[in-house]
């Protein structure tokens, strides 16, 4: 089956799971996705290049998605009840993504979780895939 | 600048699609009655209107629901005068209190309307439906699935980390909510719950249940305001805008709306509604000790914990004690959402700011019976809108 990202652009297999974002030279500020110019209103001169991070972070919270989600978001049928999370990358970057986890009961806020790709739903008989934090 | 009073209220009372109260009736019929009982209220006619500022969903990313202020114009009689459409997410009922209140203030325009409404879609609030990849909202929903009550919950989650919130507290504010509401007719929810009811209730997200988040609702509100001088020629109802304020969020802002942002050490999770609020404050020179009571937007009752902390009306990690010693109703020491709040009434987003300077009034003027907070001489009101929109008013005796 045809492994293929639920939208493009945003990340990469490659050498390891990595998100593709920017970071700006002048002031260190890292953004997902990735931006023409840096917003911070402290620094001096814009100087955006392409960034990408992965790895591992810290999960700030996390929150269960009891009911299934409206459009546009895309799941496999039956609906199975997933977790969100929120993770603090080292890179400098705060990122929301959905949570690669087996058993619910077992996440924990300030746990250490690992950028990992999988995949999200399956249509025309192709995976589609995304960002997801696999707690450890 | 002159200043500004709140010289009459009027509400459509809150329910949901197909119901004994608001049935199908559509949006302009919900905003008619409560532009009817506003100008009743303040005594005077249409035709003393000499703009409207709307909050308006019709324009805020293409969402096929809405109200058109001009739509509402139109209904009450085509009298030519300008209207304001504003859009600001669930901000927007303050939004455009802000703008009615700065051409009244300005000294433009006398007599002005501000006014929201909506006819809901039903379920989770949902996206523009357009699939543009530049739009983060649309990037967080393909991508990860974070509807308005998970992003709630996130911070509930969190609350309980930093603070050990449990989840009988987080029951105790639904409870108290529904202990207000049960006094206000216009509330979508009158009946009175206990912990028990609200923890028996499904998780919709966990840690938040169906009873600890609000739903959508169909409602409408509007206000006549207009200048002190004006206002002597009328009945004396009327209340005094201590200030209204407009914020949107800061970049050092800790809580990402799209898919990331910077993690700051310490920094302010909701920065435009602090921002906002603090504003508000300033412009009015009155302090978080002098209200007599708050209207914040509780689209869940997290927020009924967290936003006292975060504007210093109570010290951080105090609320929860707060709630369970009964501080926070009506006859408390400090007074939140005495309406019911967004929890008793669902939300109908444009209404919502408006919705709560109703309320303001009321109970400023004494008139909210079962719900009054004893002897109310300040109140203050917010409101938080996607795209990191908040706003602030504050009304006086």
């Amino acid at each position: 089956m045809e492994r293929v990202p639920a939208v493009e652009g945003l990340f990469t297999e490659e050498g390891g799971a990595k998100l593709l974002g920017s970071k700006c030279a002048t002031c260190g500020t890292v953004y997902f996705p990735k931006s023409a110019s840096c917003h911070s209103p402290k620094c001096d001169e814009s100087k955006i290049g392409d960034f990408g991070f992965g790895g591992k972070g810290t999960l700030w919270s996390y929150s269960i998605q009891d009911f299934p989600p409206p459009p546009p978001h895309k799941f496999d049928k039956p609906y199975e009840i997933y977790a969100l999370g929120v993770v603090d990358f080292p890179a400098g970057v705060r990122v929301m993504g959905q949570m690669s986890i087996d058993n619910l009961e077992d996440l924990k806020v300030g746990s250490e979780v690992e950028l990992v790709i999988e995949p999200l739903y399956h249509e025309d008989d192709k995976e589609f895939t995304s960002w997801k934090f696999k707690q450890l | 600048m002159q200043e500004v009073k709140v010289l009459g209220v009027g509400l459509h009372a809150f329910g949901k699609t197909g119901d004994a109260v608001v049935g199908n009736k559509p949006v302009t019929e919900l905003c008619r009655k409560a532009v009817v009982d506003a100008l009743k209220d303040a005594g005077v006619q249409w035709k003393d209107i000499q703009a409207v500022s709307a909050a308006s969903s019709r324009f805020s990313g293409g969402k096929g629901w809405g109200l058109n202020g001009n739509d509402i114009v139109e209904e009450m009689g085509s009298t030519g005068i300008p209207v304001y459409n504003l859009s600001a997410g669930c901000a927007a009922g303050g939004n455009a209190f802000n703008i009615g209140y700065t051409l009244v203030a300005s000294g433009q325009y006398d007599m002005v309307l501000v006014m929201g409404g909506e006819v809901m879609p039903k379920g989770f609030i949902q996206t523009s439906g357009v699939e543009e990849v530049t739009d983060p909202e649309f990037l967080r929903q393909r991508c990860v699935g974070m509807p308005g009550p998970s992003f709630w919950s996130l911070l509930a989650r969190r609350r309980m980390h930093e603070y050990g919130t449990t989840e009988e507290q987080f029951a105790q504010v639904a409870v108290k909510a529904r202990k207000c509401s049960v006094h206000n007719p216009y509330a979508r929810f009158q009946k009175a719950i206990t912990v028990e009811d609200v923890l028996a209730s499904p998780y919709v997200s966990n840690p938040l249940r169906l009873f600890e988040i609000c739903p959508v609702s169909n409602g409408a509100a509007a206000t006549v305001i207009c200048s002190a001088e004006r206002a002597k020629q009328f009945s004396g109802n009327a209340v005094t805008v201590a200030s209204s304020t407009v914020a949107t969020m800061t970049f050092d802002d800790g809580l990402p709306r799209g898919l990331a942002a910077p993690p700051p050490a310490d920094a302010t999770l909701h920065s435009e509604a602090k921002l906002a609020v603090t504003k508000a404050f300033d412009q009015a020179g009155i302090g978080p000790e002098d209200l007599s009571l708050t209207e914040l937007q509780d689209n869940t009752v997290y927020y009924e914990l967290a936003f006292p902390e975060e504007w210093g009306i109570c010290k951080p990690g105090e609320a929860e004690s707060l709630v369970a010693a009964g501080e926070t109703t009506p006859t408390g020491k400090m007074p939140i959402n005495p309406s019911g709040g967004f929890v008793s009434f669902g939300e109908a987003t444009t209404a919502m700011g408006v919705f709560q300077v109703c309320e303001m009034a009321w109970q400023l003027r004494g008139e909210s019976g079962g719900r009054q907070v004893p002897n109310a001489k300040v109140a203050l009101s917010q409101t938080l809108g996607l795209g990191g929109n908040a706003t602030a008013v504050i009304l006086k005796k």
